[in-house]
């Protein structure tokens, strides 16, 4: 046995906690996790059955937990997990599974699927084998600050930018002040007009907020690669700043995966409670919207859906909240067939979009989205994860689909009644 | 007229003017930050932008040649941040609201919009260069617009 295999084998015991054995032990192969999965219903490859993606760790299980395992690995009736087998599984594991939780949703006996992959994660790094994109992501995560690299100055300049844009400034290292904005890199490079457009909102509701310069960072890789250290780093850099700044609340910004890692997982990985709040930018803007805070003028009278971002919806349960702020500035909002808890995944997150390895089969799965844009005959999508916006521009783009699609914080700074809307 | 010499005027100014002038001032922009951008089709959606008589067709075309442009450039998720490739995306979505139809436009205007977009792209440049040319990116674009009106009157 390999150093490698044998670090990832330890690594299968570590996470082999209650949960997981009584997942593994309750599945009934009923299949209804496949039907659940867009990698499998838009390829009908009977791998990417979600339960399957994680047999390893089963088989794992089985032979180390089990008496019936112990004697089937006994007499030869089932094989160690090797190398070339976790090697094969990085398609699986990685490339075909977006960590949304649709199957997770559907499991007639409860099995957290979803769950159970990204423990599954774990085991294929500590083996050394998940992807390059991954792993140069989570490096730079871990030595730089941010998984693509955007350095302090980056950030600085975008909101110089900003500021000269809106005349409004934007706070670095504010004491006590309500809120701590997290960004994503994928905003920060690709998308400024969320900073403007939180500038904007945040100066009409009247609300204090700044960003934190050593931890303005909300892309967690370590979630998405799998490797709970690493989480635990990132998640601790932000906490470590909330608690300095004292501020009351961390808001999570338009990026789905940051929410979980910040809001959900991270107490459980640094192992204590927050002494401050940690809500998503829907969140907030909605309370903001329920208290009379948000004046907004004229209605979107264009034909348009929300795709909900699974790690917000789903796993996260802001739902209502976009479609509140929707109905304040559209006025010709559908929905599609499945949404809100039940949406399907645009087939992009959970680090697949980050894995290059993986671009042929993202959109693959991206013509299950096309189906449910196709049914409504749309004039825009509106979503609140970049990492969604861009697969979904994308997958619009390649197509051939007219489709613009636009951040809901925009959207709605878009609307906003304001003194002045110049720049100083 | 005097020189334009703050962003209150130049966004009011902008938003003054026609719509096709405004795509023809976007073009404009785009023109001085071009060769922060290596795509061809750069320079043809500027062409259309340029075109006051441009069918609804053309201009449709040259939306699409845009947004191609934009999707070919943006840094992937996870990627390693290159700045100097980045100012090109920017150049494209400034290209992109230079064509964007009316339903479509954002707040300011497609020629502000552009304007910005340029500005981020020499901000990506100085993010890349540590040269702050932001400030004298935005200069230009108000020369271009003093003397755009300039010849107007003339």
């Amino acid at each position: 046995m390999s150093a490698t295999l044998d670090k990832g084998h330890q690594v299968f015991r570590e996470v082999m906690d209650a949960p997981v054995a009584s997942f593994f032990s309750s599945c009934v192969s009923c299949g209804l996790c496949a039907e659940a999965c867009l990698f499998y219903t838009e390829t009908g490859n009977p791998r990417y059955t979600p339960i399957y993606k994680v047999e390893p760790l089963r088989r794992f299980w089985e032979q180390e937990f089990t008496l019936l395992g112990k004697l089937k690995k006994v007499v030869g009736l089932s094989k160690e997990v090797t190398d070339e087998e976790l090697v094969e599984w990085r398609e699986l594991a990685y490339d075909a599974c977006s960590l949304c939780g649709r199957c997770s949703l559907v499991c007639p006996v409860g099995i957290d699927i979803a769950g159970v992959i990204r423990k599954m994660r774990e085991g294929m790094v500590a083996s050394g084998n998940a992807p390059e994109g991954l792993i140069g992501a989570a490096t730079r995560a871990v030595n730089i600050g941010s998984p693509m690299g955007v350095k302090l100055h980056a950030v600085q300049a975008q909101a110089r930018h900003v500021e000269k844009a809106t005349g409004l400034e934007i706070p670095f290292d504010r004491e006590g002040v309500e809120y701590m904005m997290l960004m994503s890199s994928m905003e920060i490079m690709n998308y400024p007009e969320y900073l403007e457009a939180v500038a904007r909102i945040f100066h009409q509701a009247g609300k204090s907020w700044t960003i934190a310069s050593d931890a303005f960072e909300a892309t967690n890789s370590g979630i998405q690669i799998g490797s709970s250290d690493i989480a635990r780093v990132l998640v601790s850099r932000v906490v470590d700043a909330a608690e300095r700044l004292k501020v009351q609340t961390v808001i999570s910004p338009e990026c789905g995966h940051a929410y979980t890692a910040i809001r959900w997982d991270g107490p459980n990985l640094i192992g204590r409670a927050y002494p401050f709040k940690v809500k998503h930018i829907l969140e907030v803007l909605d309370e903001f919207r329920a208290a009379g805070l948000l004046k907004t003028e004229g209605l979107d009278e264009t034909r348009l859906t929300y795709h909900d971002p699974c790690q917000i919806a789903r796993r996260g349960g802001v739902i209502e909240q976009p479609r509140n702020l929707l109905n304040m500035v559209a006025s010709n909002f559908v929905e599609m067939t499945d949404h809100g808890k039940m949406n399907w995944c645009c087939g992009a997150g959970g680090g697949v979009s980050a894995n290059e390895e993986a671009e042929e089969i993202k959109m693959k799965a991206f013509k299950r989205k096309k189906a449910q844009l196709d049914e409504l005959n749309l004039d825009k999508l509106v979503t609140a994860c970049a990492n969604c916006r861009i697969q979904l521009e994308e997958g619009v783009e390649k197509n051939h689909m007219e489709l613009p699609v636009v951040g809901l914080t925009e959207l709605l700074a878009e609307h906003l009644v304001e003194d002045s809307k110049e720049g100083s | 007229m005097s020189r334009i010499s703050n962003d209150i005027e130049f966004r009011q100014t902008l938003g003054q003017l026609e719509l096709t002038q405004q795509r023809r001032l976007a073009a404009m922009f785009i023109e001085s930050v071009i060769s922060l951008s290596g795509d061809e089709r750069i320079g043809r959606v500027l062409k259309s932008a340029n075109n006051p008589d441009a069918s609804v067709d053309e201009m449709a075309r040259a939306l699409k040649e845009a947004k191609t442009a934009s999707l070919y450039s943006y840094t992937r998720c996870g990627a390693e941040a290159d700045w100097r490739e980045q100012a090109g995306y920017f150049v494209a979505r400034a290209a992109e609201a230079a064509v964007m139809p009316e339903g479509q436009i954002r707040s300011g205007g497609p020629a502000w919009q552009a304007a910005m977009s340029c500005r981020m792209a020499r901000t990506c440049l100085a993010i890349d260069t540590g040269e702050d040319a932001e400030h004298q990116e935005s200069e230009t674009q108000y020369q271009i617009l003093t003397d755009y009106l300039n010849e107007q009157k003339t």
